[in-house]
This record gives structure tokens, sequence and C-alpha cells, in this order.
């Protein structure tokens, strides 16, 4: 039971995880299979049982022939034993006329049919015999079955079973086998009638020459048994004397005319049964059940050809049709799948039937709107994000210009025309540079000039308390950079480092390329950190306070950097207590191309 | 990939459905072709010079042969139980396709040397006598045959010498009926003498162990006037005469219709792979009065049907 519910569990999770194609194929087919099964079965089964009546029509009126010409045999030779009773027999007085001429002439009209002619006395002597005349020393006629059957019924003739004559003295002794015709009949001798026995011995050949040639079907025969069954002739009567072979025939001698089924040694069979008119014989026909139940072993292997061919086109046109419902299904379900792995430019096939490609344009509808709503959120982030920078840079501007403002008024209140003049100069310049077009990328060139007209700016308001070097390395000239991202750093180096610097102050910019990045180093020898409050500057975490050198700026660089060109880019900060801090932006390296096309993708 | 794998075993299915459709229409004609091998060449080697006395049995034979798709090739000797012109015949037959041999070994042991490394692909059935290395023999026992003829004399001696014909030569099936016969004999304190051929004046008694020197010795009975009561073994039409006739007393005789029948059919079998044993055959001890009993005309006189003479 347990095996059956295994078996049960695992082809339901078979069928589960089978494919639309196959549940639709293999169901179909299987369907279409058993129903032709089944009507082959009930083509056969039907076709057996037409055949079983065909067999029983053939046999009976195979029977019905074998009984007429057997008939006709017998009955000439009853009208032979007649002839020799009636125009001879009963026409002499054995004391005067002899009998030999009459049956000689009669055994020579016979002879391929007749062993011998004999009439005995009541008492069972040899009358007159032909073509034998003498009996043999010791033989008692009076004492044989065929004697005795017509002495006891007189006004009958009776047929015997087949045996072997052997009252007549033959010196060649043949032991013909013969079956004796013998009636009463009344003699004449001196005008005195007494009883006496007609005796015709018909060759046995004669009975075996009408049966032997009937045929019922494949494997089918006919035998001949009289009343108590005992057997006259059957196809493989010395096989059955000899004790090889067995037949029913005393079965058959219990059944009435006609078609009946038996089962004898195991073998299922139809046996149909005819009476000889005046013997009391029976032709009994035989044919196996495998001569209905298939009358050629070809039949069943053509029904199962033609079975084979139908399942197979069946199979053919179902894996044909559940292709054309389950393809476009399929690929209709690949292209969502490659929709789902993000890829651009999957097209959604119409195809199939009417409702697949009803449900094919619906998808594709729905494909279309979600890209169009995917399309307005990426413009929307981009916008969203151009103003978050914005925003960033917009916390820089005012806090720079108010302080530089109150240089310039506390210079030019103080005198220092050139000084003032000098600082202005340069904050135009910073603002120049700042604008850039509108452009956040700007070339690397740019971002330090603009560094440099701040540092100037600054050391005039710290009374060059510090020195500024700002450079270039080789190999990093070309490259593109976001725009203000240097300023910031300097101005935490200024005001965190150089604080307390006593003019031995440096604030030194480095950018040179290293592999595929650009790295932008902006170091000071003030008076540095502990690491771990130099870890905390880029922390988002960290509450703002607006306070000069709270690092607010160079988070905020750190945010712009990473917005733009991702997480793996940003801010790195190195510093010590009284050794100083070296801030390391990295960047990717942007050639002018690269540059352009970043910039008109965050303008989009 | 699962649209692939849907893919392979559609094909596979059709193939497998299409293969089968093929063959179930290729089937019949190679069914035909297969029936068609199946007729057997059986070789009948005797060992006597004429077959005359092995009608019936050669009846039975080739009905076997009929019924189970075989065809007989029946052959003499020259000289009656020359063994090494039946080993040469036999080899020749063997070379030249025999599927199987039926023999009446005149020397069993000698045959079964000379075809020993052949036994293996050409099964032979033996008539009469046992041989080593056969796929059968198909005889009555006759150790037992020759003690029941025994018996059957006994029941009608009234002293005398019992001349036992010794005419077995190297044939064991014949040696074992003298045997037994003898010893019955002899423990029943019957004088026995052995002798080759029928003297001039034999014993009251005279016991016979083949069926032609049954039938001779009979005949030599009736031509000479003899008066001595023969006990014989055989069931041809010649020795059943001779019973009737008196010239013998009581025969040994058991079916030959089934002898042929059954060794044909052990042959055939052996050839075609099928096991099988063989019992002894059943025999009978008659005399003339029981002839003519239903059960022994059958036994005796084989229906001859038309259609095999």
């Amino acid at each position: 039971m347990n095996v059956f519910r295994r078996l049960a569990a695992q082809w339901g999770e078979r069928y589960r995880r089978m494919s639309i194609q196959m549940v639709l194929s293999l169901s179909f087919t299987a369907v279409a299979a058993a129903g032709m099964l089944l009507m082959s079965v009930s083509l056969i089964w039907r076709s057996s049982a037409a055949n079983e009546q065909l067999v029983a029509e053939n046999s009976r009126r195979v029977l019905a022939q074998a009984n007429l010409n057997l008939d006709s045999y017998l009955r000439r030779m009853m009208r032979i034993s007649d002839t020799v009773y009636y125009r001879s027999i009963k026409n002499m007085d054995l004391a005067e006329d002899d009998l030999t001429g009459d049956l000689s002439l009669l055994y020579e009209e016979n002879r391929d049919d007749l062993v011998s002619l004999a009439v005995f006395d009541g008492t069972g002597t040899l009358v007159s015999a032909v073509p034998l005349t003498a009996l043999k020393q010791d033989a008692a006629p009076a004492d044989s079955d065929w004697f005795r059957a017509a002495v006891q019924s007189m006004e009958n003739l009776h047929f015997s079973t087949p045996h072997v004559q052997n009252i007549f003295d033959d010196p060649d002794y043949p032991y013909r086998w013969v079956v004796s015709l013998s009636r009463h009949v009344q003699l004449t001798r001196d005008g005195a009638t007494e009883g006496g026995v007609l005796l015709v011995d018909m060759s046995f050949n004669g009975i075996e020459q009408v049966c032997r040639d009937v045929t019922l079907g494949s494997g089918g025969y006919l035998y001949l048994i009289d009343g108590d069954g005992e057997l006259i002739y059957h196809p493989r009567q010395q096989l059955i004397y000899a004790g090889l072979l067995e037949e029913n025939n005393r079965a058959a001698a219990e059944y009435r005319d006609g078609s009946y089924q038996e089962t004898f040694q195991g073998q299922s069979r139809q046996v149909t049964v005819k009476t000889v008119g005046y013997t009391g014989w029976k032709l009994v026909g035989v044919a196996p059940a495998v001569s209905w139940l298939s009358v050629s072993p070809q039949i069943p292997l053509f029904g199962l050809t033609l079975l084979l061919f139908s399942v197979f086109l069946m199979a053919f046109l179902n894996f044909r049709i559940s292709a054309r419902i389950s393809d476009p299904i399929l690929r209709l379900e690949r292209s969502i799948r490659e929709l789902d792995r993000g890829l651009a430019g999957v097209k959604i096939e119409e195809g199939g039937c009417y409702e697949v490609q009803r449900l094919s344009h619906a998808v594709a509808s729905m494909v279309s709107t979600m890209r169009h709503l995917m399309d307005d959120i990426v413009r929307q982030e981009g916008r969203k994000r151009r103003s978050e920078l914005e925003v960033l840079q917009s916390q820089i501007n005012p806090h720079f210009l108010y302080n530089t403002l109150d240089s310039v008024i506390w210079m030019t209140e103080s005198g220092q025309q050139q000084e003032a003049i000098q600082m202005v100069t340069s904050l135009a310049r910073l603002f120049r540079i700042s604008l850039s077009k509108g452009k956040s990328i700007i070339p690397l060139a740019d971002e330090l000039e603009h560094a440099r007209h701040y540092m100037n700016i600054q050391q005039i308001r710290f009374k060059n308390r510090f020195t500024t070097e700002i450079a270039a390395k080789p190999g990093a000239e070309g490259l593109y950079t976001l725009k203000l991202i240097v300023q910031p750093l300097l101005e935490n180096a200024i005001y965190h480092g150089m604080a307390s610097a006593e003019e031995d102050g440096v604030i030194r910019v480095t950018a040179c390329r290293e592999g595929e990045d650009l790295l932008i180093d902006v170091e000071d020898n003030g008076l540095g950190m502990r690491p771990e409050l130099a870890a905390s500057l880029l922390d988002e975490e960290r509450p703002e306070v607006r306070t000069r050198g709270s690092g607010i700026g160079v988070r905020n660089v750190h945010q712009r950097v990473s917005l733009t060109f991702g997480e793996g880019y940003g801010l790195t900060i190195f510093s010590e207590p009284d050794e100083g801090t070296l801030v390391r932006i990295r960047l990717p390296a942007l050639d002018r191309e690269e540059a352009e096309r970043r910039q008109q993708g965050e303008e989009l | 990939m699962k649209t692939e794998q849907s893919r392979r075993i559609q094909i596979a299915i059709l193939t497998a459905l299409g293969v089968a459709a093929a063959l179930s229409l290729a089937l019949p004609q190679l069914l035909r072709g297969t029936r068609r091998e199946q007729l057997l060449s059986l070789t009948v080697m005797l060992r006597d010079t004429d077959s005359s006395g092995w009608t019936v049995a050669r009846q039975g034979m080739e009905q076997a042969a009929d019924e189970l798709g075989a065809e007989l090739r029946f052959l003499t000797l020259t000289a009656a139980g020359d063994s090494e012109e039946q080993e040469a015949l036999l080899l020749r037959e063997i070379e030249d396709g025999a599927a199987a041999l039926v023999v009446v070994p005149a020397d069993p042991e000698a045959l079964s040397a000379a075809l020993d490394p052949w036994l293996v692909v050409c099964p032979t059935v033996t008539l009469e006598s046992p041989m080593e290395g056969a796929a059968g023999v198909v005889a009555p026992d006759n150790a037992r045959l020759g003690k029941d003829l025994a018996e059957a004399l006994l029941e009608d001696w009234n002293g005398g010498e019992v001349l036992l014909l010794d005419t077995a030569g190297r044939c064991a099936g014949v040696a074992a009926r003298l045997a037994a016969a003898e010893e019955t004999l002899t423990a029943a304190g019957a004088p026995v003498r052995r002798e080759a051929e029928l003297p001039e004046n034999p014993p009251r008694w005279v016991m016979a162990f083949e069926s032609p020197v049954t039938r001779r010795a009979a005949e030599r009975r009736e031509a000479e006037g003899r008066d001595f009561a023969l006990y014989g073994v055989g069931s041809a039409a010649a020795v059943t005469a001779q019973l009737e006739r008196g010239n013998i007393a009581a025969i040994a005789a058991w079916s030959d219709y089934a002898a042929g029948f059954l060794a044909v059919r052990r042959a055939v079998n052996a050839v075609r792979g099928r096991e099988g044993t063989l019992s002894p055959l059943p025999f009978f001890i008659l005399r003339e009065e029981d002839i003519y009993a239903p059960e022994n005309q059958k036994l005796l006189f084989p229906i001859m049907s038309s259609s095999s003479r």
C-alpha cells in the first residue's frame, strides 16, 4: 500500500513539474491510446465471437456434408445388403441354387468398398462367401458381435465398430480392418425357411475416405464414433490406439446434435456433433479455440500494427497541437523571465492561438506601460539627485562667500587695497569656475585652478601662516573630475589643521592617476586627529553640527562623489594627532568623452 | 531547457512507437521465415538388410515427422548387424547435414564411440538398445521382457531343455532379454542351452529374442513340421500370423507404431533443445487366443491409413 502511495506521490510530483506541452500531449495521447485499445479489444472480442459463430456454422455445414457423404456410402452398403437379400437370397432355395454367383457379381461391382460378402445359417455355418470361400478351422462366426446383433434384432441392419475380420481362411493373413454390416435373413432350404445372417464387410478405407479429407479450419478435425463413443474413425486413430493420444470421444457420445464448448486436456475447443442417420454413429467436428479467437496469427499482429500506427499518429498530432498551444506561452514566459533579469530591448512576441495572442498583447502592453513608468522614475530620480547635489553645493557657497567678503571689507577698511583687489579677483575667478556653465563634471585643471584661487583668498585672510602646493602628476592632467570637491577639504585643512600654525603650515594638493582611478590627495601638517575621529567624519549617522571645521564639508564631498560614481568611490581620511591629515578623494579616471557622456546622462 | 527535454522525450516516444509499428508489420514476415527453417532432416538407420519388419514403426515415425515438421531418410545395411557399415553410414549422414539420427544400433558401444564427437550437434535416439550419449532410447524394459517371456514358457513347461537362440551379438537390448530369460529359467530349474541358430533337431522348448529370428524359427517349424514350442518377440504381421497358425506359443509384443512415433518425436525435441524423458514401452505376452481381443487388434494390426500407403 505504501509503495502505491509513494508511486502516486512521485507521479503527482512529476505531473506538477511537467511542462504544459508534456501535460497536454501525454494526457491526450494516453487517453487516445486507451480509447483505441478499448476499441481494439472490443473489436477483437466481437470478431472472436463472430468467428466462433462462423466456425460453428462452418462446422455444422461441413459435418452436414460429411454426413451426407457417409450416409450415401452407408446407404450404398445397405443397398448391396438389400440386393443380396431381396434379389438373391429370397429368390433361392439353397438346396438347389448356389448363392456364390450372385455374391461374386455384387462383390466385383463393389470391390473397392467391400472386403467380403457372406451368408451364414442360424448356427453360424457358412452358406456362401466371396471372395474367400472358407472359414478358418477355429472360426466361430456365431460368437461374433455382428452375428449376435443380427440375431437379436432381426428387423434391423447393424453396423459394427471397426475390427479385423478373422473368420475367413486367407493364406496371406492380410488382417484387414472392416466395418461389418449384418442383418438377419430368411433362408430357404428344401422349401423350408430358416434364419440366417447376411454379412457385408465394408472396407474401413471407404469410411476413412469419406472422413479423411474433411477440414475444419486451422487445427480442426473430424472423427466418427458409434453410439457408445467407440472410435470408428479418427485422423490420429493409431496414436490413440497406441496410447499416445487421448480423445474426448466418450463425452462426445453424450452430446446431442449441435455445437458445444468443452475443455479437454487444458485446451478450450468447440465441438459440433451430427448424428449419422440409421446407424446411431456420430460425426464429431473439433475446432480448437485458437481457430476462432484468431483465425490467423497475422490478424492480431495486423491489429497491433493498426493500433500502434494510430497511436503514433495521435501522438504526433497531439505533440504538434500541444506545441502550437504551449510554445507561444513558453516564449512569453521566457520573455518575461528575460525582462525579470533586466535585459533591455526584450520584445514580447504576440503569436499562437487567439487567446494566447490576447494574453501576449496584454503582457506587451503592460511591459510597455511599465517601461514608461520606469523611465519616468529614472528621470525623476535623476532630477532628484541633481537637486540633492545642488543642495549640497549650495551648502558650501554662502559660507565661503560670507567669510571672503568679510575679509575684503576688513582689508579695504585697513587700507590694504592691493590685497583686497587680489582677493576679489580670485573670488571672481573662483565663481567663474564654480559656475562652469552649469556642468557638474569639469577638467581636473579647472578644479585645481579653483583650489588655487581659493587658497589665494585664504592665505590673504590668514596672513600667510601656511604655504600651499597644488600639483597634478603626469597622466592626470587631461582627466576630468566632479567640480568643487577639493575646496571643502582645503577649507577643513585650514580651519582644522592650520588653526595653530605659526607660518610653518603646509597644505599640499596632489592629483595622480592610479589605474582606472583618479586620486586627489589633500594633505596638511596640522594638528591631526585620532584615527577613530577621522573615521567618524564620514559617518552619515553622525549628527550635523554646523560649526566651522565640523567636517560637514568633508561629508558633503564624500556623498557627492558616492552619489555620482557609486559606492566604490569617495573619500578616505588618514590622520594622526600632531602629525597632520591626509584626505584622499578617489574618482573614476574620466577622459573627455566619458565626462561628456556622464554629463549628458545626468542632464537627462 | 525544459522545453528541450520535453522535445527529446517526444521524439523518443514517437521513435519508439514508429519502430514498434514497423516491427509489428515486419513480424509476420520474420515469423514466416522462421517457420520455413523448422523442417528438420532426420535419418533412420536400421540394423537389418530390409525394413519390412519395421513397416508399422515407420508409420509411427512418419506420423511424428508430419506433425513435428521433419523429413525422414530410411537406411538399411547391406549385411545385417554390420556395425562398421552402420557407423560409416551414420557419419556420412551427419556430414550430409542430418539434424538427428534414429538408430537401431548393431553395436551400441562401438557406435557410441564412433559418434561421440557428434552426439552433441546431432542428437541420436536409439531403438531396441540403449547407447551411451544418446538423447534417449525407445524400447521395452528388455530385462523384464525376457523374464516375463520365460515365465510364459514356464507356465507350459513340463520338463526338458530350453534352447535360447543367442543372436544378440553386440546388441545390448537383445542380450538383456536373453540374460533375464536365462536367469529366470535357471532359477525355476529349467535346463537351458544357448545356440546361435536353430539346430536340426531342436529341443521341445525354444526361445527367440528378436522379431526376425522368431519369424524364421516359426517358419522352419511350419516348413519342417517340427513340434517344438516357440516363444518369441515381435508384433510384425508375419510373426502374428505364425502365432495365429500355432507355430508360436507366445510372443512378447509392443506397439511398433508407438515406438516409431516416440523415437522421432524425441529426436525432434532434442534438436529443438526440449528436454524430455522416455519411459520403457509397455509390452504384452500374447498367445494365439488373445490375438483378436479388441485391444490387441489395435496393438497388433495398425489401421493402415490409405493416405500413408
